[in-house]
């Protein structure tokens, strides 16, 4: 007791400095509610008796709390928060959280939000949690003191949305599952959101070739060697060949990790007969390990960035004027990647995948570095003779001596690139990455042609395969090779060359040597001779760049090479680059055929004939890049979380390059976000790429090229495939740990509906007097008025409620609905006229009503604090009917709320004025302002008349509107009219009726029943109403049987339960139980063929 | 989410609600505990913590029955989905309804989400509806059929071939049912109850049809 006393008085004492100190708060401190109250209260006593010892401590809070709030002060401010999403809000995170507080602090920090250490009611605007103890549950209000209890989500979902969302549908669950009808109300509309924010593709990661390359930074390169040789420019792509006229599968080559034995053995097997046996099924098996990419880390050039130099200008009409520039192309993305031979070549691997999409999961499983310490394995490496070319010229065999290239333009001054070259032509000098016209200046009868993008997919889809053997105690490998190279050609009719070696590395260096159309094996003895001569730019992994930097150090051959040591090396060049070098001088090539590689960012880049004038230019070329890249993630089935955008800025000096439309010289700038939750969602892309071109202050005319990057990957399922994909789309990982059993699922609360609004104290202080009639509505129409949140469409009002509105509340509320709210109060009025022919007897019953409830009125102590003795209660409840509404709840309230009367009425003034001065004060304090005022200007009047008062005049507001509006949703399910005429006679179930329209719209009978059955149970009747009241009350239930069986048995079923359950206590139920039940048991047979099972 | 735009409203729905089959179910054989726990790990479907299997094949067995269904559903041919749980005498112990009514006349287009909302309810109380059920005997076994309003021409279709009758036996003594949810949302409305045989019920109150 002593540390919980003195924790909430230093939280008053916290709370009042930080009063003094920020004014702003004081609106807040009005909507103090009775737990605060009450909590406050019981501090304020013990303080006043016991003050010398806290205030030291509480003086030291107050410190403590100045001096966190400084910090959070100058972080803010150092962070320079852009956004200011969160506002206004202010949290306070309770107990263990997804993501934890302190990201959750991080996130407030930047998006202008407010992170308290220590609750305070007048500080905090929401209680974040995403559990909370029962006790807390119980006590929900003592807890939260009526703020909004509140999950992670919605402060993800927030800033992934990029503005405040209601918190409503966020609400914790075990606070919400108390008031169904709140939280039904709203998801609805929030659902969209919350959708957005749940789905998640799963499937496996399929990572973008072309895009999962480590990113080198701008490598101005040449072309590597040989123009066929696209080895160094790609990666390890697997040879597949496809015969043309029959378009089966039959030969191909492979990559294949060592430990996948029973492969290996199938695939000898297959490869070594030389048969063609190979269905397409073992092909696609296969094929799977053939998919991976080596470790190949930091020189391999990264496509994107070489599109500078290999993308040449146009199309094969060679026209310059055709300016393919963002310019004038308004689908340039889209036609700048259909153009682009390395984003085929990159995207190939998925369009493979695509092919064959019933891969196997079976087989990436047993995958293993096990080879790393195998010095006997055997790679064979196989790779197409200048391989776009060869596709080229197969069917034109005049040009089969003829040197010819594979360019965009045939424009002999064009800037345009050669891509590949056939050997004739290499030996006039043409190279790979060559301008045209610098070509055709060697060779002026060079033949070039255009890519031919479907021929080179047809054929086979790209040029080369690793194989490994080890295991597959093949005896000549040579043997081996020759077979495969002559299948391929018999089919393709493009010739490959082969090389063999211990590793990878050797493998390729082998083939390099067998080329054209050769053959090459590298025995383990000479690998030292093989490298000694070896040009160091022929090893994989060492461009340009590297090469000018060894070059620098006289080290031209890999012999020279490996006079250096391995630290230097590494000193000089990185840790993995000295590494690799160290390694490859050496013919050390630790990668393994087939490992995946988890691709680690997707993303786009444009840095050829990039041109804006505007920023509107800008704009729409991010949007089509954005789409673009959304378009790789979803193809990929993945989310990122980090979003990079890349700028080449043309520096100052630059003139515009010599390859037409080219980068040229550029400053290469990045900025990049993270954001909370992954998204592949193309909207919120564009919103991020676009803030991210603010951060950059770049004048758009000086942009030469454009790329965005997505990163932090999170994919669902790594299991999940082909077909299977996108069906389940949201499914999600069980990434949140805030998962729990929902215990109080909202079906189950329906009669609790009740004390939950109670429990909970939004909105429901707001409105005076007997407020419980107009609970439900008043909590949501003041939930949605909430500025935060969405109010709920006009036509969802009930207009009789909005007309019983305080007039506070109403202006308030004609305010947010833009005044709309008084038409459709006058609208409501006529419809209300029109329908009250319904009846004098609707008046009859409210006189009735009246009636009945004076005699009830007495006054009514203050019973709850000063235990008052139940029987007065149950005489109150009983009478009035209206203030609250039935033994159940109330009861309910009493224990799980605070002790203070909910509204005015509920005090009785003569008790109050009896108490002791020092303690009326307090509770009049504790009283919500409001009311305090209220009680003040109306001290004349004697005690009784307050309830009376206020019971009566909402008795006869209350009944005539809201009946018709409860009948006409009861007849909506169906022809009832019957029922509801017969209830006009019959005194109790008038009370029915009552209870029906107090719950609003619910057309369910049994959220209404609970409160009907358990008030019924303390009529007494007269023996004639009685066997009439039963037949009537048989009649409902039958019709609404009917209504209800086919479409919702649930309903029946939660009824007749409830049904049973009272008829154990009352005679009247139990007679109308059994005389209705055969009737049900029959109905459920003829709808479901079995009877209801009530246990 | 993306679904085409000139789907029916039953179309969406019925896509809609095949995602959703397969998700209770597996949700159902968790629940009773037919393999062990282990098999499954929890996702997340429409926001509410749900179970999946982890063994491909009872993955696919799942997805694959369900999926048969969706032509049969956009037409509105499918009476009922069960999960039957049988002991080894094929004899059923207990069978868990999905009655669907799907609205062949509903015009106007379903907004999916909605419809997700609804169909969550029945994943949360279905998660807390262990006690509504009995426990079963260590070796049963499972499956899952369709009742459908008139039996689909074979040959005429090739989904239609997917579907074969069952082997289960019917149940001699009367039957009855416990609801756990219901839901009417047009254009598609969907009961799901428990039935059980009424053996150990003392108090049977009619004679059994014999529909089933």
């Amino acid at each position: 007791m002593d540390s919980r006393l003195s924790n909430s008085s230093s939280s008053n004492h916290h709370s009042n400095s930080k009063k003094r100190k920020k004014n702003a708060t004081a609106n807040n401190a009005n909507q103090k509610t009775l737990g605060v109250a009450w909590g406050s209260k019981s501090l304020s006593a013990s303080c006043s008796s016991r003050k010398s010892p806290f205030s030291d401590f509480s003086s030291y809070m107050a410190h403590k709390n100045c001096k966190l709030q400084n910090q959070f002060d100058s972080e803010a401010s150092a962070s320079a928060a852009r956004n200011t999403i969160f506002s206004g809000v202010s949290i306070f995170v309770d107990g263990f959280t997804v993501p934890s507080s302190q990201e959750l602090r991080g996130y407030m920090l930047k998006y202008g939000g407010r992170f308290e250490n220590y609750f305070s009611r007048h500080c905090v605007t929401h209680i974040i949690c995403s559990n909370l103890p029962d006790s807390k549950v119980k006590n929900i209000r003592a807890f939260s003191a009526g703020l909004p209890v509140v999950k992670p989500t919605w402060i993800l979902d927030s800033i992934a949305a990029n503005r405040l969302l209601s918190w409503v549908p966020y609400q914790l669950e075990q606070v919400a599952s108390n008031q169904p009808k709140l939280s039904a109300f709203f998801t609805l509309k929030s659902s969209k959101m919350s959708e957005d924010t749940s789905t998640n593709a799963l499937c496996q990661v399929e990572p973008d070739v072309e895009d999962s390359f480590p990113r080198v930074g701008q490598l101005k390169e040449r072309h590597p060697s040989e123009a066929g040789e696209m080895v160094e420019v790609c990666r390890q792509i697997s040879n597949e060949s496809n015969d043309i006229s029959s378009k089966k599968t039959d030969v191909f080559m492979m990559e294949e990790p060592i430990s996948e034995r029973v492969i290996c053995d199938e695939e000898k097997l297959a490869e070594a007969n030389s048969s063609e046996t190979n269905n397409e099924r073992n092909t696609e098996g296969e094929l799977d390990p053939t998919y991976q990419e080596p470790s190949t880390s930091v020189s391999i050039p990264c496509s994107d960035n070489q599109n500078v130099h290999q993308f040449p200008s146009s199309e094969a009409t060679g026209s310059s004027k055709q300016c393919h520039s963002t310019l004038t192309d308004p689908n340039f993305v889209e036609n700048y990647f259909k153009n682009s031979r390395l984003h085929f070549i990159g995207t190939w691997r998925q369009r493979y995948r695509k092919r064959f999409p019933t891969l196997s999961t079976g087989l990436n499983n047993g995958i293993s570095n096990s080879n790393k310490s195998d010095i006997n394995s055997v790679i064979l490496h196989v790779d197409m003779d200048c391989f776009f070319v060869s596709v080229v010229i197969r069917d034109k065999p005049a040009l089969l001596d003829k040197p010819v290239a594979v360019c965009h333009s045939n424009n002999s001054k064009g800037t345009s690139e050669i891509s590949s070259a056939n050997y004739p032509a290499r030996s006039y000098g043409i190279r790979a990455g060559m301008f045209v016209r610098d070509a055709k200046a060697l060779c002026p009868h060079l033949v070039t042609f255009p890519y031919n993008f479907e021929a080179y997919e047809e054929a086979v889809s790209c040029d080369e395969a690793f194989l490994d053997f080890t295991d597959a105690m093949v005896e000549d490998p040579e043997l081996l090779a020759s077979s495969i190279r002559k299948e391929i050609y018999e089919t393709t009719r493009c010739t490959a060359s082969a090389g063999i070696g211990g590793n990878m590395l050797m493998a390729r260096i082998a083939t390099r040597t067998a080329k054209p159309n050769g053959q090459c094996y590298i025995t383990p003895e000479r690998v030292d001779d093989h490298l000694n001569q070896l040009p160091v730019d022929a090893l994989p992994g060492i461009g340009y760049v590297l090469q000018e930097k060894l070059k620098k150090q006289s080290v031209h051959t890999c012999g020279q090479l490996r006079m250096i040591s391995k630290n230097s090396l590494q000193k000089e060049y990185g840790m993995k680059t000295g590494e690799m070098l160290w390694n490859y001088s050496r013919g050390i090539d630790y990668r393994s055929v087939g490992i995946i590689q988890e691709c680690k960012s997707i993303g786009a880049d444009v840095n050829w004939g990039v041109r804006f004038r505007d920023m509107k230019d800008c704009e729409h070329f991010l949007i089509n890049l954005c789409k673009e890249v959304s378009l790789r993630l979803q193809c990929c089935g993945v989310q990122g979380r980090t979003f990079t955008l890349k700028i080449k800025k043309r520096r100052k000096d630059a003139d515009e390059p010599a390859k037409f439309m080219g980068c040229g010289d550029c400053e290469n700038l990045t900025h990049s976000v993270t954001i909370p939750l992954a998204t592949e969602n193309v909207e919120i892309l564009q919103r991020i790429v676009k803030q991210l071109l603010g951060c950059f202050y770049i004048d758009v005319k000086e942009i030469r090229g454009i790329g965005l990057h997505v990163s932090r990957l999170e994919n669902a399922d790594t299991s999940k495939q082909g077909t299977e994909k996108y069906t389940l789309k949201s499914w999600l990982t069980s990434g949140s740990a805030s998962v729990k059993k929902q215990k109080y699922h909202m079906g189950h609360n329906k009669h609790n509906s009740d004390c939950a609004n109670c429990a909970s104290s939004h909105g429901c202080i707001h409105s005076q007097g007997s407020s419980f009639q107009i609970d439900n509505k008043i909590l949501n129409i003041h939930v949605s008025g909430d500025p935060i949140s969405t109010p709920p469409p006009l036509c969802q009002l009930d207009v009789e409620v909005i007309r019983n509105l305080p007039s506070e509340v109403f202006s308030e509320l004609n305010e947010i609905y833009g005044g709309k709210l008084i038409d459709f109060i006058a609208k409501g009025k006529g419809k209300c006229e029109s329908s009250s022919s319904l009846g004098n007897s609707l008046e009859d019953d409210a006189a009735i009503c009246k009636e009945e409830d004076l005699p009830y009125s007495d006054p009514i102590p203050l019973n709850q604090i000063f235990s008052e003795n139940k029987a007065m209660q149950h005489e109150r409840v009983l009478g009035s009917g209206h203030g609250s509404c039935s033994q159940v709840t109330h009861n309910s309230n009493i224990e799980r709320d605070d002790l203070l009367p909910s509204s005015l009425s509920q005090i009785d003034a003569s008790v109050l004025q009896q108490i002791p001065e020092d303690l009326k004060a307090v509770i009049l304090e504790h009283l919500p302002a409001h009311r305090a005022q209220a009680f003040c200007s109306t001290p004349a009047i004697c005690p009784g008349r307050i309830n009376q008062d206020s019971v009566g005049v909402d008795t006869s507001k209350n009944c005539p509107g809201t009946v018709n509006h409860a009948l006409n949703d009861s007849l909506r399910a169906g022809n009832l009219p019957s029922w509801m005429d017969k209830f006009k006679d019959s005194s109790c179930l008038r009370k029915l009726r009552e209870i029906y329209h107090r719950s609003g719209f619910n057309s369910q009978l049994s959220s209404v029943l609970p409160q009907f059955l358990s008030e019924f149970h303390h009529l007494d009747l007269t023996q004639e109403i009685y066997d009439e009241t039963v037949n009537i009350m048989c009649e409902l239930l039958k019709q609404y049987v009917k209504v209800k069986i086919e479409r919702d048995i649930e309903e029946i079923y939660i009824c007749f339960r409830l049904l049973k359950r009272f008829a154990v206590k009352s005679q009247f139920f139990s007679r109308v139980y059994n005389d209705i039940f055969p009737f049900l048991q029959a109905a459920v047979d003829d709808n479901y063929g079995g009877s209801l099972f009530m246990p | 989410m993306q679904r085409k735009e000139n789907e029916t409203p039953q179309g969406q729905a019925a896509s809609v609600l095949v995602e959703f089959l397969e998700v209770a179910i597996t949700a159902v054989v968790f629940l009773k505990g037919v393999y062990p726990s282990g098999a499954f790990e929890r996702r997340r479907y429409m926001n509410v913590v749900v179970q999946r299997a982890r063994h491909p094949q009872l993955r696919y067995y799942i997805h694959a029955t369900v999926s048969g269904l969706l032509p049969f559903l956009q037409k509105g041919m499918v009476d009922r989905v069960a999960v039957v749980f049988f002991n080894t005498d094929n004899v059923p112990l207990e069978k868990f309804i999905f009655k669907l009514t799907v609205n062949q006349s509903y015009g106007s287009s379903v907004e999916g989400v909605d419809l997700q909302i609804s169909l969550r309810s029945f994943l949360a109380k279905l998660s807390v509806s262990e006690s509504l059920t009995k426990k079963l005997p260590p070796d049963c076994r499972w499956e899952i059929t369709g009742n459908f309003q008139l039996l689909p021409e074979t040959g005429t279709s090739k989904e239609a071939n997917f579907w074969i009758p069952t082997d289960t036996k019917q149940w001699e003594q009367p039957l009855f049912i416990t609801p756990i949810r219901s839901m009417s949302s047009d254009p598609l409305c969907l009961q799901f109850y428990i039935e059980h045989p009424s053996l150990s019920e003392s108090s049977v109150l009619r004679e059994g049809n014999s529909e089933l």
